[in-house]
């Protein structure tokens, strides 16, 4: 019985549907969805616009409310509660520190930039760098 | 035959510098458009004006660089028009995949891959733009981290950039002769600072006319055909065109990457990699300005980010642990400043910022820019090799 379960997303269909799929599939557990900031980019704008402000938190929270609120329409669906984590930084790294306060890890096969050859450059697969180094199991959703 | 080898040539230099336009008014511009401060059109038409002037003036140099020390013969003509493919297929691969390849160190590669298969490749010229390239990137670093770490804050708590309703100036009609006056909502300040995001916008495009031009003109000078005045005229045109129409989106991406900071930050990016890339194009270094810009972002959110621990720490990367490290720099004793407090505030909520610049990550960039030019050396040198005729 998997009673945590860590849900990363980002603005993608696919982070969506990771999240229908472990609340569909996970009727009791506790469901947290986790958004990472400040992800590098070719000229790091986010990640150096987050750290020029004063307060890190709370702008690091206000850039990942549009996915929150996106999780949040996903679960009202299932008339389920969730909750939220905000990271910063790195992505997948974000994710395998935070998994082994969970039991498993449901997260979508691709991000929103997986197009931009800059962004797996710098990023990577999220899923796959996650699914191989995390140390709880990890279910990829399509 | 010849003239139509030159006409295909002015055609890859137009594709070349109508590409290098589309990227640097985004640069350039990005920031101010964002800010709504001026429209797409201004600013494509003054980027226009200043790429030139930067291209007339200090672009010489770099362009007496390009087609006449990399390689001890004159470019001749067959020789200036496939370089001008090999930087235009970079441009194409960079479009393609959205990766940035740095034009002016492509055209370098290019240049350097003639000598090579010809066997004219003066080593000196190479081994000193090289050292430039390898150089540059830290001195933006380190110049962004100062600006983040000591003058960024300090700076931040006394200057408003504002951005009122209505026009920044009107007309006043009552005299004889209409005068200009503040426009309704128009502070003395705000009118200052738009003087001089408009001013440090212009300085940069002078520098991308610097850099740049001599990309798309310097093929076609000399030996091969053109006057440096019509080089670097259909150059600028087509930087100009590239700033009228692609820019646009690109002032979205690249300029859009540039808003996600604060416009402060943003004009203090511009003018540390505008006055490294115009420093080094006065003494004929090719350097590309996206290259300076990019790492004067990272420098800064390095030294903000790092700012609550003192340098030495932040260099080990190990808090706590004063081990010394030989090289570290000994501003950590200096940083003692009243208003800075640097390595007493915070220390958790550094740690978090610090995960947004990791050395690793840092690398990854430059990687980028050793693969561009080494690859349109191999690529140049394989061609000329295989076609001896062409050089």
């Amino acid at each position: 019985m998997l009673s945590r379960i860590l849900v990363p997303m980002d603005n993608s269909d696919p982070a969506g549907r990771a999240l229908a799929y472990a609340l569909d599939n996970h009727p009791d557990a506790e469901v947290t969805v986790l958004h990472v900031v400040g992800v590098p980019s070719m000229m790091m704008g986010e990640a150096v616009g987050l750290t020029l402000e004063d307060d890190l938190d709370a702008a690091a929270a206000e850039r990942a409310a549009p996915v929150f609120e996106r999780a949040r329409e996903v679960a009202d669906e299932q008339g389920r509660e969730i909750e939220t984590v905000v990271g910063i930084g790195h992505p997948a790294r974000n994710v395998i520190d935070r998994a082994d306060e969970y039991d498993a890890v449901v997260i979508g096969a691709h991000g929103a930039d997986r197009e931009r050859v800059t962004h797996r450059f710098l990023v990577g697969n999220v899923a796959e760098t996650v699914s191989k180094r995390a140390p709880v199991p990890v279910t990829i959703v399509r | 035959m010849v003239e139509t080898l030159l006409l295909v040539g002015i055609v890859a230099s137009i594709f070349v510098g109508f590409n290098i336009g589309g990227s640097s008014t985004g640069i350039t511009w990005g920031p101010a458009v964002g800010a709504e401060i001026v429209t797409k059109t201004t600013a494509a038409a003054v980027m226009t004006g200043f790429v030139f002037l930067g291209g007339m003036t200090v672009g010489r140099n770099v362009m007496d660089t390009l087609s006449g020390e990399i390689i001890t013969t004159e470019l001749t003509l067959s020789a200036g028009v496939a370089v001008l493919f090999f930087i235009g297929l970079g441009i194409l691969v960079a479009n393609v995949f959205g990766v940035p390849v740095p034009t002016s160190m492509t055209t370098v590669g290019a240049i350097a891959g003639l000598g090579l298969a010809t066997d004219s490749l003066n080593y000196e010229t190479i081994a000193w733009i090289v050292s430039w390239w390898v150089v540059t990137p830290i001195i933006g670093f380190w110049i962004g981290g100062v600006i983040g770490r000591y003058l960024y804050p300090e700076i931040n708590r006394r200057v408003r950039i504002e951005k009122s309703e209505g026009p920044l100036l009107a007309l006043d009609r009552r005299g004889a002769v209409p005068r200009p006056e503040l426009g309704p909502n128009t502070t003395r300040a705000e009118l200052a600072t738009t003087a001089v995001v408009l001013v440090i916008g212009c300085y940069m495009a002078f520098s991308a006319g610097a850099s740049n031009v001599p990309n798309a003109a310097a093929p076609l000078v000399g030996e091969a055909g053109l006057e440096v005045t019509t080089a670097v005229v259909i150059a600028t045109l087509a930087i100009g065109l590239g700033g009228f129409t692609i820019a646009r989106r690109t002032m979205e991406s690249v300029g859009g990457e540039l808003s996600d900071i604060p416009l402060l930050a943003a004009l203090f990016v511009m003018v540390t990699a505008s006055t490294i890339t115009t420093a080094l194009s006065a003494i004929g270094i090719p350097i590309s300005l996206v290259m300076a810009t990019v790492m004067t972002i990272v420098g800064i959110g390095w030294g903000r980010a790092t700012r609550p621990v003192t340098v030495r720490e932040a260099v080990t990367r190990n808090a706590g642990d004063h081990e010394i490290v030989p090289g570290a720099i000994t501003a950590a004793e200096t940083a003692d400043e009243p208003a800075a407090p640097i390595g007493e505030e915070e220390p958790a909520e550094v740690l978090r910022a610090g995960d947004l610049f990791n050395p690793r990550a840092v690398m990854k960039y430059v990687s980028m820019w050793v693969i561009g030019p080494s690859m349109s050396t191999l690529l140049a040198y394989g061609f000329f090799v295989a076609f001896p005729g062409v050089a």
